[in-house]
């Protein structure tokens, strides 16, 4: 599994990497305006391939470039109720905090858990090598962290239930 | 419906500060607990050595008659000759005590130990109640009544079923949660629970079983009562597990299954809620390190060798300005200080004399 996780943050992170080659360009429809292209998609000249990649059928990450932004969509993996409900608890709880992170959109694509929008101002304020390092990192912690709550709230339970039944005795 | 501490804490509170009030005053005080018990503590001005505790509870159940009685067995001897049991109860009540105060132990310690075993009259009401049933089922030879289940209602929102099989009584718990969250978190511990009794170290706990559907026991019941989001948990208990000693807590820990779980759930969420709010703080750390990454790449691409330059250029112009002048601006703060010195002024004013003299 972890090797599987690797090729598939690597893969991402390459892509990345060849993705996030930003520059400043006004929109096109609106005089003195500056508005990200892969939001709008006025202009499909200034829109690149979008690149899908999937580990699984649950789990994959949608890369959508224009000359001046990026959206990184992710989709991540549910494999029971306990932890769809984690990750709506964790996504909930991240988009309503999404001032803490700039480049984290409110509402994810549709289809997909959680959406990244990052514009050629963010690669001018931040550097381009950590923002990459920040996403890979998100999705890295999320897939690892998810395993670990779900296994800690079985450890939980299973101790509260012997807890429980250890007072009949 | 029971919580975890046998003894009502207000009520309790109440009672200690009534006790250790020098004179008590006409009061009338009625208060809710759990939603379903009801106290009433009341003190007569025309009769003021006595407190008048009246008690009510909501248990209805259905198929044992005398299940409604309260037990007064049960509080026979459980508290020494300063409580007694009126007749009948007041309007509403299920069962009032007058407590002599004037009997009320003197030592701090004593008198908050017998509070707290009158404080605890819901608990040893309800116990009773359940412990009775518990034993007249087993004790049951008509086999008419043997598989209908009896729906015990402690808590508006919390029925449970008691049924009686051949070699066993089953309690029957259907579990209702009002968010999606509680009912996965506390499925979690259902499923932990049937696994643990079933597993060597608990062989003793009544074995517990968990289905999203309802049990074939509750068929016939109404409609209502068998739709639930959480499942149903039921408990096999066997007449080893009401012997003596067991019974108290075997009813206690039946009573508190509800509490029980309700407490599970919101810690849980508690504790989901501190990871996320931990992580987030970490993830967002990572990101705003980012942006001063780069200025610190910055600084360190500057060059290295010219150190008077760098330190310069750390300097603003009015700092340059004021070192440089330093020594003049020390001579200049001296002749305007504050200290007096024997004479000096008699000097001052003749060198301000000769100042002005000179443009003339």
């Amino acid at each position: 599994m972890a090797n599987t996780l690797r090729l598939y943050l690597t893969c991402i992170r390459n892509t990345l990497e060849a993705a996030m080659c930003l520059q400043n360009f006004p929109c096109q429809e609106v005089e003195r305006h500056n508005k990200p292209e892969v939001e709008l998609k006025t202009s499909p000249e200034l829109l690149l391939n979008h690149v899908l990649i999937c580990r699984n059928e649950a789990e994959k990450c949608l890369i959508e470039t224009s000359i001046n932004s990026l959206r990184i969509s992710i989709k991540v993996k549910q494999a029971d109720e306990l932890e769809n409900i984690l990750t709506k608890k964790f996504l909930r709880f991240l988009s309503m905090r999404a001032e803490a992170f700039q480049v984290l959109r409110r509402k994810p694509v549709q289809g997909y858990d959680i959406s990244f929008l990052i514009t050629n101002y963010h690669c001018e304020d931040m550097q381009k090598n950590r923002l990459i390092d920040f996403i890979v990192q998100f999705m890295e912690a999320r897939i690892l962290k998810q395993i670990c709550m779900k296994r800690s709230l079985n450890t939980r339970g299973r101790l509260v239930a012997t807890e429980f039944l250890k007072q009949f005795i | 419906m029971a919580c975890f501490q046998r003894a009502s804490s207000t009520l309790k509170e109440i009672l200690l500060n009534l006790l250790s009030a020098k004179r008590l005053r006409e009061i009338d005080h009625q208060f809710y607990e759990f939603g379903s018990v009801q106290y009433r503590v009341q003190v007569f001005s025309s009769d003021p050595d006595y407190v008048l505790l009246s008690i009510t509870t909501s248990l209805q159940s259905q198929g044992l008659p005398q299940a409604n009685s309260i037990p007064y067995h049960a509080l026979q001897g459980l508290y020494s000759n300063m409580v007694e049991v009126v007749q009948p109860p007041k309007e509403g009540y299920q069962l009032t005590l007058k407590i002599d105060i004037t009997k009320m132990p003197q030592r701090k310690e004593d008198r908050i130990r017998v509070v707290t075993e009158i404080c605890s009259v819901q608990a040893v009401l309800l116990s009773s109640q359940l412990k009775e049933m518990l034993w007249h089922l087993f004790s049951l030879d008509n086999f008419r009544m043997m598989f209908k289940p009896i729906k015990l209602v402690y808590h508006p929102r919390e029925p449970f079923y008691v049924v009686r099989q051949p070699d066993k009584i089953t309690v029957i718990f259907p579990m209702r949660f009002q968010d999606n969250s509680d009912v996965v978190i506390a499925t979690t511990l259902f499923q932990e629970l049937r696994y643990v009794g079933s597993s060597g170290s608990c062989t003793k706990a009544p074995p517990c079983s968990w289905s999203p559907i309802p049990p074939v026991e509750l068929r016939g019941e109404s409609f209502e009562d068998l739709s639930t989001n959480g499942g149903f948990v039921s408990f096999d208990i066997f007449s080893h597990h009401i012997e003596n000693s067991k019974l108290d807590k075997t009813v206690w820990n039946l009573l508190n299954f509800y509490a029980f779980v309700k407490c599970h759930v919101k810690c849980t969420r508690g504790l989901i809620q501190r990871r996320m709010r931990k992580r987030m703080e970490i993830l967002s750390e990572v990101l705003q390190k980012t942006g001063i990454a780069r200025n610190e790449l910055a600084d360190r691409k500057a060059p290295r060798n010219n150190r008077c330059l760098r330190k310069m250029k750390s300097f603003s112009k009015s700092i340059i300005l004021k070192r440089r002048c330093g020594f003049f601006a020390r001579n200049i703060k001296i002749v305007h200080s504050q200290i007096k010195a024997h004479g000096l002024d008699r000097l001052r004013r003749r060198w301000t004399r000769v100042t002005r003299s000179i443009p003339n």
